[in-house]
Parts: structure tokens; sequence; C-alpha cells
């Protein structure tokens, strides 16, 4: 990232030069100065997708806020990503739950977009909670509960040499 | 006057040397403790330059954290930059900063995405709060100084101006200036708005005020029983005073 900010396609948009957080946005005039945005606060997070894509797709999460443009800019320029075509919906939040009021409560809406990276690169995305070989605090955890199971059980049987006969029985 | 002069330049390489590497990057919590016996071996002030911004090529790498820590159940971290450190950095480092701040924000947000969808913990998740404190400070810093330099070039403390005015139900707001086409005299819809509120409104507005401060007063009433609550369940985690 340059000194220049990020330029910003399109017309309108958040532009600012100042604040990191766009409230009203100038309207654009042809010939006027190019809408950048310093400091750009807009988040990106990559997710797993859901329906299994194509290699070279990534799934990503992005603010409300961003267009196409806008994420083939903020990867080109800040994430040296080659970016060949990107795609965008807008993702309903379901809104079936109900509050102890039995009022609809909504899970907020958020876009999701489909970036094809150029250069014949490809993505996976990795598994980033991997079986490590337990460390000795849980195994001794382990351990530990494995045995008090077993004495619960042991427990649950009753006296293995009164060979089944109920202990409410007899002396 | 020479023994005067000779004191302010003695004052002056005191200074000289009292001048240190503002923050450190590692660190930023790092206070140096300089004390008189440690003076003398403070080293000259060599350039150094505080913040690296190599160019990475890792690309979509980032949005992950480093493989090591991958399947970890806490990963160590530093504190957030208070707004004293980022008072001391250029405001080109300060942009630079926004940048690394904001990677690991992303690289945060893909990791607790990605713990919900497994349902499991997210590895030290206060990380988050430090970085989102880190970048409001920033955001301050900039802010303070775009006003600083406004201040010194038109002598306006905001960039569009304004003032404070009433409605008719005697609620205060900050009304901001903006251009109109014609002379507000002219504009009738204008000319409808009222920026005044008559003398009956008062009663109303001490209704308000009173209802506000009710408000509060419950408010911190509740949450004074809360904590009675709390330190009564657990009298070994109470706070001890201080001033003892």
């Amino acid at each position: 990232m340059g000194p220049g900010g990020l330029s910003r396609g399109g017309g309108v948009g958040p532009v600012s030069e100042s604040a990191a957080c766009p409230r009203r946005y100038p309207l654009f005039q042809r010939g006027g100065p190019q809408l950048r945005i310093f400091r750009p606060n807009f988040f990106m997070l990559a997710v797993r997708p859901g329906v299994p894509q194509p290699e070279d797709t990534v799934q990503f999460r992005v603010s409300m806020e961003m267009t196409k443009v806008d994420i083939r800019n903020y990867l080109e320029k800040i994430y040296n990503v080659p970016v060949a075509a990107v795609r965008t919906r807008i993702q309903y939040g379901a809104n079936n739950k109900r509050n102890h009021r039995n009022q609809r409560v909504k899970k907020p809406d958020y876009k999701v977009a489909y970036v094809q990276l150029g250069q014949g690169q490809t993505f996976q995305f990795p598994n980033l909670f991997p079986e490590k070989e337990q460390d000795t605090e849980t195994r001794t955890f382990d351990d530990f509960r494995d045995k008090f199971l077993e004495k619960e059980k042991q427990k649950q049987e009753g006296d293995p040499r009164r060979g089944g006969v109920p202990d409410w029985f007899g002396l | 006057m020479a023994a005067a002069a000779a004191m302010a330049a003695l004052g002056r390489s005191f200074t000289a040397a009292l001048r240190l590497p503002r923050a450190r990057p590692g660190l930023p919590g790092l206070v140096l403790n300089l004390y008189h016996k440690n003076l003398p071996k403070v080293e000259p002030l060599r350039q150094v330059k505080f913040l690296h911004t190599t160019v990475s090529r890792k690309g979509l790498e980032e949005f992950f954290d480093d493989p090591g820590n991958w399947g970890e159940k806490s990963v160590k971290s530093g504190d957030s930059w208070n707004i004293k450190q980022l008072r001391g950095k250029s405001s080109e480092d300060l942009h630079k900063l926004w940048y690394v701040l904001l990677k690991e924000r992303n690289m945060l947000l893909t990791l607790e995405q990605e713990s919900k969808r497994q349902r499991k913990p997210m590895p030290s998740p206060e990380r988050l709060e430090k970085v989102e404190t880190s970048m409001k400070n920033i955001d301050l810093v900039v802010r303070e100084r775009e006003i600083a330099l406004r201040l010194l070039q038109t002598g306006h403390e905001k960039p569009v101006p304004g003032e404070w005015r009433h409605d008719f139900l005697g609620r205060t707001f900050w009304y901001s200036y903006k251009e109109w086409p014609i002379p507000w005299h002219l504009n009738k819809k204008h000319r409808k708005k009222r920026f005044y509120y008559l003398p009956h409104v008062n009663h109303f507005i001490r209704l308000r005020l009173e209802k506000a401060l009710r408000k509060r007063a419950r408010q911190q009433n509740l949450e004074r029983t809360r904590q009675k609550i709390l330190e009564r369940k657990f009298p070994h985690l109470a706070v001890k005073s201080q001033s003892q």
C-alpha cells in the first residue's frame, strides 16, 4: 500500500481523506479528484465454503458496504493477490427464531463474495483446528475421567461377589 | 551569562541523552526505567527503523494464523497500542500500522468464524479486542492531528461549520451548515422548520430531564446491587481497597 490509499472504483463510495468511519460521501463529479480511502475499516474474512467450489475460487464474508470493485482493490492492493473475477451476493439472515415474548429475532444479513484467483492460483481452506498430540495436562485429565467413569460403572453394577443378587436381599 | 549558556548546553545534552526510542514494536507495553546511575550508559541515538514494512509475498495465507499456532488452546500476544505510544509515531507509520492491524483483524475474524463453525473455543479471543482498541486509538490520533492542522490553516475546529440548535420540543442538536441553491428566506420548506420552542415546553423539558436522571440512577443502583451480590458470593475475589 502506497501513501495514495485505496482508489475507489465506480462513482460514489467511501472516500474520506480523514475519517476511518465513512459518514457522508460527496457525489463524484467528472474531473474531480479520485475518491480514495485512507485507513479503510472494511473487514474481510475467508470462510470455508459450504457448497464445494472450484479450485480457484475463494469464499469471503465482506462488509456490506463493499462493492465488487472494492473487493478486487482490497485483495490486489493490500494482500497482493491476483484476482480474475469477483461475484457477490447478500445472505439473508434467518428470522425464524422467537424470543421469550414470541417476537421474531433477526440474525444480521451479510455479504458473501466469491473471488476467482488469477494466474492459475488455487486455494484450499486449511484445517485450523488439527488434532494435536495431547499435552500432559489433558492426558492426565482424560485418564482421571476414564478411571472415574469406570468406578462409577462398577458401583452401578454392584458387588460382583453377590452374583447379581440385589442389595435389599439378604444381609 | 556564560554560566547560564553552559547550563543551557548541559540541559540540551541531557535531554538529547534522554530522548530514547519512543516505543518498541515488539513490546509496546514496555516502559524504560531511567535512573540517574545508568544515565551515562545510554547510547547515542541511532536511526532505527521501528516499523518494518517489507513486502510479504504471502497472499491469502495472511488470512490465517501462523501454522504453528493452529490447534493451540491459547496464543500469547502483547498489549494493544495505547494512545501515548501512537502520538509519538509519524503519520506515515500510523498508516502503515493501520494496515498491519487490519490484516490482523481479518485473520482473527476468520479464526473466530471457523471456530464457530466447528463449535470449538476460539484460541485467545481477547486479541480481537486488543486490535480493535489499537485501531480506535490510531483513528483518534490522526483525527487530533487533522484538527490541529485545520486550526492552523483555517482557524476552524470542525471540517463542516455548524451550531447547536433547539427543535420545537426543546431538544438540543448539532446543526451542520450545508450549501443551498437559494437563500434561506426564499426557501419555503426551510422557513417552515422551527428552531425554537415556546415557553409552555419548559415544563416538558423538565420532565424529560427528570426521566433521564431517574433512569440513570436506577441503572447505577442496579449495578451496585449486582456488585454487592457478587462480592457476597465470592468474598475472596473482592478487590482490596487501594488506599490501605
